[in-house]
């Protein structure tokens, strides 16, 4: 997993009605901000045609470390924006959630998690592009970096709300969650690198949807098949 | 061989035994499985006792064999939930203070042992955790895709509704694109089964979904806009109030999960 979605009942009822408040709060910055700029439809359909894309390729297993799935959500955020990329980890989180994958509760915590990494790795990626960056270092690094500020922004969440029922000072509780966001950080280098692939493929057929050249000089579909 | 997993609940799956089965738990109102959900993420927060927790896990196990859904299904699908537990749980098991289960293992960094708080804490965060997938997986297997559209469409603010409507259709469609892109690539004699060596066919297949999903919004968006749409999918499906019984039932979980938050976790004096 490159984020890992925090069980039901891990948090403190105070710590969900923060995490729960944090989340409202920056989805309604973004809707506020996606309303007072206006929306085209097709970002609309962009970003919920992605999401179903992430959904799905949630389903693959990827034979490393005996199976991991990912969401790719940091080529969310390089693809769909920022505004949009937090559209999208809601809502990918509330269908996880349905399919009892990630927790009901804590759907604001992970949001911000997944939020984080796509807007970072969307910056990241447009600097480093700006830098003249090659798009595979470019994509690996953006989407590795913002997979890892995912994985502090979680490992931080959960020492500040505690886990509930544990008698464990904050001070081992941050070394046993220190393994985990070691292992989230692996993951984010294999999804890094997978995703720089992904973005070198796409700049290669498409490269307005990377922000490569403008998006109104590509007319025609590539007529992509199995 | 790499495909799409089977622990992974198949939203597909999931779908067709809400629309195909017809059990106890399809004919109970939407709203009150909400409802319900709400008051079990409250429970599962601040019940404090593993006989409560495992309680109340057995009660919604009970409820999802009522609903007639497979356990044997259930139990591929608690894998990623279990992850979860065991990825923090775990290590909490060795951390926790308490009194050591049988002895103590010696490491570098000193002897570390199991505790059975530890162990307890284990056993809480596990029905914490089951107890609410399991009740939104009943929830999802018996709830039709209309009544489950209409109440995105209502609870969310737009144009995350849309969105998530539009993700809701896709998510389909998109499934069996990669269901597709998978099968012609092992036809083609692809090999799925080491990572590493075959990193750039995964991208391939995961960019080409991408791809695939970006001009279907495209071809979608042009579609959209010729049939006049102008921010809002029209729903035509409605999901009425809950009866009155079923008002009741989740008043009633509410008001026990609250009285026994207040008088037994919080202590507050009546």
């Amino acid at each position: 997993m490159p984020h890992i979605h925090l069980g039901e009942g891990s948090f403190p009822l105070w710590a969900l009605v923060l995490w729960t408040l944090i989340g409202t709060a920056l989805i309604s910055t973004v809707v506020y901000r996606v309303r007072k700029g206006g929306i085209k439809t097709h970002q609309i359909a962009l970003a919920g045609i992605g999401a179903a894309a992430s959904f799905a390729i949630f389903q693959l297993n990827i034979p490393v470390w005996g199976g991991i799935h990912m969401n790719l959500t940091g080529l969310v955020g390089i693809i769909a924006g920022p505004l949009l990329g937090a559209i999208v980890a809601l809502v990918v989180n509330v269908f996880s959630a349905a399919l009892g994958h990630g927790a009901v509760g804590l759907i604001g915590a992970n949001t911000l998690i997944n939020a984080s990494e796509a807007i970072v790795a969307y910056y990241a990626f447009k600097t480093l592009i700006g830098m003249d960056w090659d798009v595979f270092p470019a994509g690996a690094s953006a989407t590795t970096l913002g997979l890892s500020v995912g994985s502090f922004l979680m490992a931080a969440i959960i020492v500040i709300s505690g886990v509930n029922g544990s008698a464990l000072p904050r001070g081992d509780l941050t070394i046993a969650v220190a393994g985990l966001a070691g292992l989230n950080l692996g993951v984010a280098v294999v999804e890094g690198i997978l995703t720089g692939l992904i973005v070198q493929f796409l700049a290669s057929v498409r490269p307005d949807l990377v922000g490569l050249t403008d998006r109104d000089t590509q007319e025609e579909a590539t007529g992509v098949t199995a | 061989m790499t495909t799409l997993s089977n622990h992974v609940p198949d939203p597909r799956l999931i779908t067709a035994f809400a629309e195909r089965r017809d059990g106890p738990l399809h004919q109970v109102n939407p709203w009150t499985k909400v409802g319900i959900i709400g008051a079990l993420v409250l429970a599962v927060t601040v019940f404090d006792r593993l006989a409560l927790l495992a309680g109340l896990y057995g009660t919604v196990l009970i409820v999802y064999g009522l609903a007639e859904l497979p356990y044997r299904r259930l139990v591929g699908w608690y894998t990623l939930p279990m992850l979860f537990i065991v990825s923090v749980a775990g290590p909490l098991a060795f951390f926790e203070p308490g009194t050591p289960i049988g002895g103590a293992l010696s490491t570098p960094l000193g002897n570390i042992s199991v505790t059975w708080a530890g162990l307890v804490l284990f056993f809480e965060l596990s029905c914490r955790s089951l107890t609410v997938v399991t009740f939104a997986l009943t929830a999802s297997m018996t709830t039709k895709y209309t009544d489950v559209a209409y109440m995105l469409g209502r609870l969310l603010p737009r144009p995350i509704d849309q969105v998530a409507l539009l993700t809701y259709r896709f998510t389909f469609v998109m499934l069996e694109t990669l269901e597709d892109l998978v099968k012609a690539a092992l036809s083609r004699g692809a090999n799925f089964s080491e990572f590493w060596s075959n990193k750039r066919l995964y991208a391939r297949i995961l960019g080409m979904t991408m791809l695939s999903a970006i001009e279907q919004s495209e071809r979608l968006v042009k579609s959209m806009e010729a049939r006049g749409y102008d921010g809002d999918i029209v729903l035509y499906g409605d999901v009425s109030r809950p009866p009155i019984h079923e008002l009741f039932v989740v008043a009633g979980s509410y008001v026990a999960v609250v009285g026994y938050a207040l008088i037994a976790v919080y202590e507050v004096g009546l």
